[in-house]
């Protein structure tokens, strides 16, 4: 058993870091067209588009559900058919969604924003948008499937999602610490998707219905409102899912515990509620909106900010300082992944302001803070496992391991940092052409991208010769059972 | 001027945190007993938690005087303009102002979500709303300098969606109209 859990973990994680490093090399694709650098038609610019969002979101929470599981098992009983459930339906989803980009030309982006899929001025049809969208309601329940598995199993160890999140220790009824991090990370995930999975399978109907019944409509607002909701919650969750990583890794790293003490649970219930509430951000621009939506849309996600900034990075610098932790590819993700994780909620909580979102929204600032959490945060979080998971062949590993290490955080910065310029200077995300202010920057990221990919495809090559290695060996670790 | 705020702001920030982490990372070799690091750390948690808290409220106790949905004070009697989106281009029902004179530019789109961003000669983004099927958004604006405009749509509408612009002309205030 055991051994087929590491082997589906491991399959996970490479796929998932296959598809990353394909979806970079679009995004290079991308800023070289942008850059006027490669001819690329506008069409099928928006199709990369399309497929690195889609894919991006999709893979990095693919993946960062596998790290949830592998160490959520620890704790409580999960269901190993429905985590091979899970990768079966997501990957037939995948490939539904790919064809329908590549082939019948879809080009909605990821968040087919209603009512684009059914009116694409002639670039794609009924097939190509039936199929995104499909495509997506598959990857949809694969998830849900996988997160009813994951709530029931934690309602049945500690009796309710209430007690996943430790009520009972916040409200002074227990003494002592709550569940461990891993399970409280684990119920809010598990709370925050259940309601996203849900509102986004709605949307999705809704669309498909309209699809083929036009006079059967949708309102727009709603339909944008739901489709927000869905959009940043789950890609939210990604982090809030790879965090785990860092609460199992650090103390074993530091040899200090980290403990769900009570101002831990508070702070998870607060991102549990905010991460579900401060989704009206991306509607600051909607005029029409009732007010109390979109100023609440500001100031949850100031507070939003606060569980992290206050609490788990705080908790992760304390428990390395004076730590004689040693640093190890492992060890140096994570650390970076908390880094990323800070330094991309500044530019969003500037972003999330009103007077600010003005003049921002849309711009390429957007992609600009995502990509610092996103790619320094929450793919930091997945290198980190991945080199935590091949552990014991660390003879294998090292001096270009270390330096592609501080090649991708140095040059995934800078990236990002040209993304923020761009922004800066007013530059609109999504053009497939630039006017020339915005071509120096599109140029220099592209440089950056290459160093990138360069780096990952060296993570991507250990974890798949390393993984051949270890498997050979069954060296397995069994975790503690509460 | 607030794409600048936003920059400065993040960019302090940034450099703030990775200083604070390189800061840990050297004092990270040698082992010290965690508690009392533990005790330290959770003083300073508390003073640092105080100090977001207050940046954060200063922020919107100030940021949310100006909203940019709410008529000013100025503009009691806009120009009323309808602005209409659709894949791909705009049409204005009068595409030129006079300095000074308050619109209320209503946006409304005949297919699918667009944008509506105004762009100075400079290519710097001065207010944005969005087109929404169905929905007129009301944005309210004032310019300050006569120039050429342009209108960028700010939200992905489809293989068209970066050839959707359209100009503004704007003159000099005539005496004693202007305001
Ligand atoms: C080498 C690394 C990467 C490069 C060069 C890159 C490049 C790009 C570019 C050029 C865009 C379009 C920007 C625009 O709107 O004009 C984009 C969008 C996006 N990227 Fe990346 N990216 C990279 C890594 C990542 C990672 C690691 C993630 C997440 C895990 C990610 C997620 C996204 C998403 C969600 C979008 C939005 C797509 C849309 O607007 O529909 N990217 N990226
Ligand atoms: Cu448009």
């Amino acid at each position: 058993m055991e051994a087929n859990v590491r082997k589906m973990t491991a399959l996970y994680m490479f796929v998932s870091g296959i598809a990353i490093l394909l979806m970079m090399v679009l995004g290079l694709l991308m800023l070289l067209a942008q850059g006027k650098m490669i001819p690329l038609g506008q069409d099928t610019f928006y199709e990369m588009m399309t497929a690195h969002g889609t894919f991006m979101v999709g893979a990095a929470a693919f993946a960062a559900s596998a790290v949830m599981w592998y160490f959520l098992r620890q704790y409580v009983r999960l269901s190993f058919p429905i985590f091979v459930t899970h990768f079966v339906l997501f990957l037939t989803g995948a490939v539904m969604t790919a064809i329908s980009i590549f082939v019948f030309r879809f080009a909605g982006a990821w968040t087919f924003l209603y009512p684009l899929p059914a009116m694409s001025a002639g670039m794609w049809g009924k097939t190509g948008a039936s199929l995104y969208l499909i495509g997506m309601l598959l990857i949809g329940v694969s998830f849900l499937l996988l997160y009813l598995d994951t709530s029931r199993a934690i309602i049945r160890e500690y009796g309710s999602l209430g007690h996943g999140l430790g009520w009972p220790q916040i409200l002074g009824k227990v003494k002592g610490y709550g569940p461990p991090p891993t399970v409280v990370a684990s119920t809010m995930v598990s709370i925050v998707n259940l309601v996203s999975l849900t509102v986004g399978a709605s949307v999705l109907v809704m669309s498909l219905i309209n699809l083929f019944q036009p006079s059967i409509e949708m309102d727009p607002l709603l339909a944008k409102n739901l489709i927000y909701a869905f959009g940043h919650i789950f890609a939210n969750s990604v982090i809030y899912m790879g965090v785990i990583v860092v609460y199992e890794i650090l103390p074993k790293y530091t040899n200090r515990p980290w403990k769900s003490y009570k101002i831990f649970l508070i702070a998870w219930n607060m991102s549990t509620l905010f991460t579900i509430i401060v989704y009206p951000h991306h509607l600051l621009m909607d005029f029409v909106m009732p007010k109390w939506m979109l100023i609440i849309g500001q100031v949850f996600s100031y507070l939003n900010g606060l569980p992290v900034l206050v609490v788990t990075a705080f908790g992760a610098l304390m428990i390395v300082y004076r730590s004689g932790i040693e640093w190890d590819m492992a060890s140096s993700f994570i650390f970076l992944s908390m880094f990323g994780w800070v330094a991309g909620v500044i530019p969003a909580i500037a972003d999330a302001t009103i007077v600010i979102n003005h003049v921002m929204h849309n711009t390429k600032w957007v992609p600009g803070h995502f990509h610092m959490y996103m790619g320094v945060g929450a793919v930091s979080m997945l290198f980190g496992f991945m080199y935590y998971f091949i552990r014991g062949n660390e003879r294998k590993i090292g001096y270009a391991d270390m330096v592609s290490f501080w090649v991708y955080t140095v040059f995934f910065l800078s990236l990002c940092g040209t993304f923020l310029l761009s922004g800066k200077v007013s530059a609109p995300r999504r053009w497939a052409v630039h006017f020339p202010e915005w071509v120096p920057y599109d140029r220099m990221g592209a440089v950056f991208a290459v160093v990138i990919i360069a780096a990952v495809t060296v993570f991507l090559y250990r974890f798949f010769v390393s993984v051949i290695i270890v498997q050979a060996k069954q060296n397995i670790e069994v975790g503690p059972r509460a | 001027m607030y794409q600048q705020a936003a920059w400065v702001i993040s960019v302090v920030f940034i450099l703030f945190v990775i200083f604070v982490f390189l800061y840990v990372v050297a004092h990270s070799g040698q082992r010290a007993e965690y508690e009392p690091i533990q005790k330290k750390g959770y003083r300073i948690r508390n003073v640092w938690f105080l100090v977001v808290i207050a940046a954060m409220g200063l922020a919107t106790f100030y940021t949310l005087r100006d909203l940019p949905f709410e008529r000013p004070a100025h503009a009691a009697d806009p120009t009323v303009v309808q602005v209409e989106a659709r894949q791909f281009g705009f049409v204005l029902s009068r595409n030129e102002f006079r300095v000074g004179e308050p619109i209320a530019f209503q946006v409304t789109s005949v297919d699918v979500n667009h944008g509506v961003g105004i762009y100075d000669e400079n290519m710097e983004l001065l207010a944005q709303t969005q087109a929404m099927p169905k929905y007129t958004n009301t944005m309210y604006y004032t310019f300050e300098k006569p120039g050429t405009y342009q209108v960028l749509c700010l939200e992905y509408c489809g293989i068209g969606h970066h050839v959707m612009t359209a100009t503004i002309t704007v003159v000099p205030s005539q005496e004693g109209e202007g305001k």
